[in-house]
């Protein structure tokens, strides 16, 4: 009953002088405010970061050229070929799926529509790889590739860009670079994937693209998908042995091409994103500690006020713990009100601004109940002075106060 | 005996000065007596109730409450003594401007820890003693200063203690509204109640049943009326 007394008097107290209670509070509520956007912004992004992994489906390592050094004299890169990727799609030891693919721009004609596009010469299994779909059609086989067929795929947005609509284009050719290809199917929307525009682009069989558009067999990259619990590092020596073999390395030579592992990245990504976040959340933090050195403030020029108060309540028999409590639980109450106006302030920002950008929102739980306890802990820690300043008040001086 | 004195003294220390606020007083109350303290202002009169109504402590001296001994008792000892044994009653009411009637009364009632079910029902009973059973939801500033003084008395009244303490408990009503506080202090007192008046008004002194006067902190004159 002396705790439910305690919160009664708190927030007739804080009620009684509201517009000062809202002034002290206000450093409270925009740290809160600042943590909680922070943090949700942290949030998003890593929950922007996951969604952009699944759109790999599987887990995916990139072999890309690399440097052939013989002592101190460098040669210039090493192609991957084509056959490196056919090696590769000959070992059996593992469940991966090989995927290399050339890709150049070229021009792209369409009755009066003129384009310069990118054009991208890979495997049909480059298409599960990535988790692409087609909307309208079907994507070429493997007999197409072997045949080098003049066989087009087209992202989303091409047809647009074409000036036409998915039903008139396809089933007709188009002019790559002079030639005509068939248009036989289009995929479904997929939308920009960090730094590759999958919609914006033209798929064509990878021999047919190596030896009518682009005029090499040398590849720009070697995707290769592995299922998301396969043993990377074992998958990692598997491709070396292969590839090494292939160029016919020595032992004690170093490797000419690079082997990376994109979900490395996306790991180092989120390191960096969680790194960033907590020091952001932890200056904004800081305008917390200050906002409660305000509340201890006027915690103080309250006790003063209600010298007479506290003086009657001794009289009537409050306890120093009585009093102490009285006092703590007003400033507690006072920075938990604070701290959830400036949760309620700084999920709305962040929503808004999510909202106005696209971007997924997320606003973890634990950073809620978190910054709220922070906040409590804060009316605690600057609450006790003044409240023991108040317990300590001798009662029959403080009943002549005026 | 309810209140027994030795020779009590109290010094304040103000600047270099030492103010000797009361030099020696030896009282004794016995239950259920009425008691009216006077003598001009700054004789002493409040800082002896203090005393006695565990307030404060004396400088020098011996107090016994109900036989105990209270100079020596702890902050929260006397906390406790405060909230069973005394009833306050000031001068300017002291209620709780932003609480109703009810809750100004059941104050006591809060830091004695009595469940709330029973605190109610006690406050509205001492409220319905001091007739004020259709106020109990009014809050100070929307009652009269007779009704703010009832409810200081209810409010004194709640825990049943040992003696009431009255610091001019008329000294801010007219004189109709004070004679009806007096009334019921005389009520009470038929009642059994003990209670000590402090005032500076002889008429009001000759309602109760005894009449000390201090002057410089001495008593100088002690009679039943
Ligand atoms: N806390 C204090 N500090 C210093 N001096 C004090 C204190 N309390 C009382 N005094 C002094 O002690 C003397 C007695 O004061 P007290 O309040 O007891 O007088 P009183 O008889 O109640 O007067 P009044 O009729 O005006 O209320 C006064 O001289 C007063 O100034
Ligand atoms: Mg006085």
């Amino acid at each position: 009953m002396l705790f439910k007394e305690s919160i009664i008097s708190a927030l007739s107290s804080i009620r009684s002088n509201i517009v000062r209670s809202f002034l002290t509070t206000l450093a409270i509520i925009i740290g809160t405010a600042a943590v909680i956007a922070v943090i949700g912004l942290g949030s998003s992004a890593n929950k922007a970061l996951d969604e952009q992994i699944d759109d790999f489906g599987p887990r995916t390592l990139v072999v890309s050229p690399g440097q052939n050094r013989r002592g101190a004299v460098t040669k210039g890169f090493i192609p991957l070929d084509i056959k490196d990727a056919y090696a590769l799609e000959k070992n059996e030891e593992h469940n991966w799926m090989i995927s290399p693919y050339i890709s150049r721009n070229r021009q792209v004609k369409f009755n009066n529509a003129n384009i310069n596009q990118r054009i991208r010469g890979n495997l049909p299994i480059h298409f599960k790889v990535r988790g692409y779909d087609v909307e309208y059609g079907r994507i070429f086989n493997d007999d197409e590739n072997f045949g080098r067929k003049r066989v087009v795929v087209l992202g989303a947005a091409v047809p647009k860009e074409l000036k036409t609509s998915p039903q008139n284009i396809l089933d007709k050719e188009v002019l790559i670079a002079g030639t005509g290809y068939k248009v036989i199917g289009i995929l479904e929307e997929e939308g920009n994937t960090g730094w590759q525009s999958p919609d914006e682009e033209l798929y064509v069989p990878l021999l047919t693209g190596a030896q009518r558009l682009f005029g090499t067999k040398n590849v720009d990259s070697i995707n290769i998908g592995v299922e998301k619990d396969a043993n990377v590092d074992e998958i990692m020596m598997s491709i070396e042995r292969i590839l090494r073999a292939q160029h016919d390395i020595g032992p004690g030579a170093d490797n000419d091409f690079n082997i990376n592992d994109y979900s490395q990245f996306s790991d180092l990504r989120r390191q960096a994103t969680g790194i960033f976040t907590a020091l952001i959340a932890g200056i904004a933090g800081i305008s917390l500690v200050v906002g409660g050195i305000g509340v201890m403030n006027i915690m103080l020029v309250s006790v003063t006020e209600r010298t007479r108060e506290i003086g009657l309540r001794k009289a009537l028999g409050a306890t120093h713990k009585a009093i102490m409590s009285q006092f703590i639980v007003e400033a507690i109450l006072l920075c938990v009100i604070g701290g959830c106006i400036g949760v309620f302030l700084g999920t709305s920002v962040l929503y808004l601004l999510a909202s106005f950008q696209d971007w997924p929102f997320a606003m973890p739980f634990s950073a809620i109940v978190g910054s709220i306890t922070f906040s409590a802990m804060v009316g605690l820690f600057f609450g006790i002075w003044p409240a023991r300043k108040a317990a300590k008040l001798d009662p029959a001086i403080s009943l002549r106060y005026e | 005996m309810i209140i027994s004195t030795q020779n009590l003294k109290r010094s304040f220390q103000v600047g270099s000065e030492k103010v000797e606020a009361l030099k020696g007083i030896n009282l004794s109350v016995e239950k259920s007596e009425f008691l009216s303290i006077m003598g001009p202002s700054g004789s002493g009169k409040t800082t002896l109730m203090n005393i006695i109504g565990c307030l404060d402590t004396p400088t020098e001296g011996t107090y016994h409450l109900n036989n105990n001994l209270v100079n020596d008792l702890s902050d929260d000892e006397l906390a406790r003594i405060r909230n069973k044994e005394i009833g306050f009653v000031f001068q300017s009411f002291h209620l709780l401007a932003k609480n109703s009637a009810l809750n100004n009364v059941m104050l006591p009632l809060k830091y004695a820890g009595v469940r709330e079910d029973n605190a109610i029902t006690m406050a509205k009973n001492v409220l319905d003693k001091v007739g004020l059973t259709n106020r109990i939801n009014h809050s100070p500033s929307e009652l009269s200063g007779g009704q703010q003084q009832r409810v200081a008395i209810a409010r004194a009244l709640v825990n049943k203690p040992s003696i009431i303490f009255a610091d001019e408990p008329t000294g801010n009503l007219d004189s109709q509204t004070g004679d009806d506080v007096m009334n019921l202090f005389k009520e009470l007192n038929e009642q059994g109640q003990t209670i000590i008046l402090i005032t500076h008004e002889e008429d009001i002194a000759r309602q109760s049943k005894r009449i000390i006067n201090i002057k410089d902190g001495l008593i100088e004159s002690d009679y039943k009326i």
